[in-house]
Order: structure tokens, then sequence, then C-alpha cells
């Protein structure tokens, strides 16, 4: 039963923070509604028997990305850039696709609904279970994303200095 | 215990969410944020099945998920950055060049 009550009060946080973070024209309002989200998203991976996910979650998402976006606002100066409402017909057609899109999937998850309460019971996800299998039958993607989160920090340099090195480069050559 | 499908239907809700942010906004970084929305809800989906089969499959992927997500996170803000440089704006119909 007391799963249930925090079930639902953290669903319905994260809908409506998820919806002031898509309808807020502010985008400082949106990346802090968006760390509210991410929190109660947390809160149902404990319900879901996955509390190191759920640490995972609070550390990458609400920690991380979450300084990353706000960071980029801040450089920017962004908060008080407000998009003025245009494009009716535009706004519509995304309404209309975004509704039918979540009113078709919700139809077919409760058709085909997987109702049998509880899994199997052995199913551990502590660190230690996660630990095992990722450094035996995962170990392949893992490096291979150690890769790519490496390819990913250069080119996030390279995008954001003042002056691209291939400018640099070609003005060398003028000179 | 919870129903699994009540956890898929709210991934599906934030999902729906994600995609009418990234439809009707234009400010890039809001688009952004709608994108972690919808990667969230799949994370959401990937766990709830985990369970469901009692698998811990479904939690590896969500850890890529993650790392992916980071390093996507890292590039477009620099690719947004980057456009603020040239344009002054952020809005993503600004950002034209490429328009047919």
């Amino acid at each position: 039963m007391f799963e249930y009550l925090i079930f639902f009060t953290f669903a319905a946080i994260a809908v409506i923070f998820s919806a002031i973070v898509v309808i807020h024209r502010n985008p400082v309002v949106s990346a802090l509604a968006l760390v509210v989200s991410f929190f109660s998203l947390a809160v149902m991976y404990v319900l879901l028997d996955a509390p190191f996910m759920a640490a995972l979650q609070v550390i990458v998402y609400a920690g991380a990305i979450m300084v990353l976006f706000l960071f980029v606002i801040m450089l920017l100066n962004l908060a008080h850039t407000e998009e003025p409402i245009t494009r009716p017909i535009q706004q519509f057609l995304g309404i209309t696709a975004a509704a039918s899109f979540a009113i078709t999937i919700i139809y077919y998850l409760c058709k085909a609904a997987v109702l049998h309460t509880g899994g199997p019971a052995e199913f551990v996800s502590d660190a230690r279970a996660i630990g095992v299998s990722m450094f035996e039958a995962y170990i392949f993607p893992f490096e291979a994303v150690s890769i790519l989160l490496l390819a990913a920090i250069v080119g996030a340099l390279i995008l954001s200095q003042r002056t691209s090195a291939i400018t640099e480069a070609k003005d060398g050559g003028a000179r | 215990m919870i129903p699994t499908s009540w956890f898929l239907i709210l991934g599906a809700i934030l999902f729906s969410l994600g995609v009418l942010g990234v439809l009707t906004r234009r400010n890039g970084i809001t688009i952004f944020m709608s994108i972690e929305l919808m990667v969230n809800a799949v994370n959401l989906t990937f766990i709830a099945y985990a369970r469901e089969l009692g698998s811990l499959h479904g939690l590896m992927w969500v850890f890529f998920i993650m790392a992916v997500a980071a390093a996507e996170a890292a590039v477009g803000l620099a690719i947004f950055i980057a456009l603020y440089r040239h344009r002054e704006t952020i809005d993503v119909d600004e950002a034209n060049l490429m328009h047919w």
C-alpha cells in the first residue's frame, strides 16, 4: 500500500515537472524542473529494486549533465531569452503528433499489459552483481564506451574553442 | 509489488512529453532537455523490464545509455556554444545554412 502511495506521488511529480520542462519559456526554470524529474525517476528505480541505478541516476544526470546544462545557459546568458509564440500550424501539428503518439503507445501498453505482479524473486541488482556482469560479459562495450567518452571530450573541446584550429592553420599558412 | 505495466505507462507518458518538446520548441537547449527526458523514459522502461525478467542485462544497457547520453550532452552543448558564437542565437530556426 505504502509502495503504491510512493509510486503515484513521484509519478505525478515526474509528469508535472517534465511538462514544465517542455512548456516553460525560461530555460533556467526548465533545467531546474528537469532536475526534479530526474530525482523522481531515481525514486522509481529504487521501487524497481535497482538502488545502484538510482544512485547513478542522481550522480550522472542530476549531478554531471544538469551542471553542464546550467553552465551552458549561464555561459550564453540565456536566462532572459524568451521565444515568442509563432508558427501556429507547426505548433498544432507538433502537439497533434505527440498526442497521437502518446495515445497509441499507451493503448497498446494497456492492451498487452504485463499485469502479473512481482517478477522473479531472485532479482539482485547490487553493485557487486552489476560489477561482475560489467567486467565479464560486458567488458567490450565498457571499453568502447570509454573510447566514446574520450572522443566526446576531444570533440567538445575542438567545437567550443574560440578560434578553431582549422582557421588558425589557414591563417598561419597565409602569413 | 507494483505492476510492471504501470512503470511502462509512466515511461510512455514521459517519452511523449519529450517528443512534444522536440516537435514544438525552437530553443536549442530546451530541445536538448527534451531529448534527455526521452532517454530517461527509455531507461525507466529498461529497468522495469529488467525486474520483470529478473535479468541484469537491462541494467547494463541503462549504464551504457547513461554514458552515451553524457557524451551526447557534452558534444551537443559544445555545438550550441559554437552556434551562439557565429549567430548570436540558439534558436534552431536561425541555423538554416544547410536549408534547401
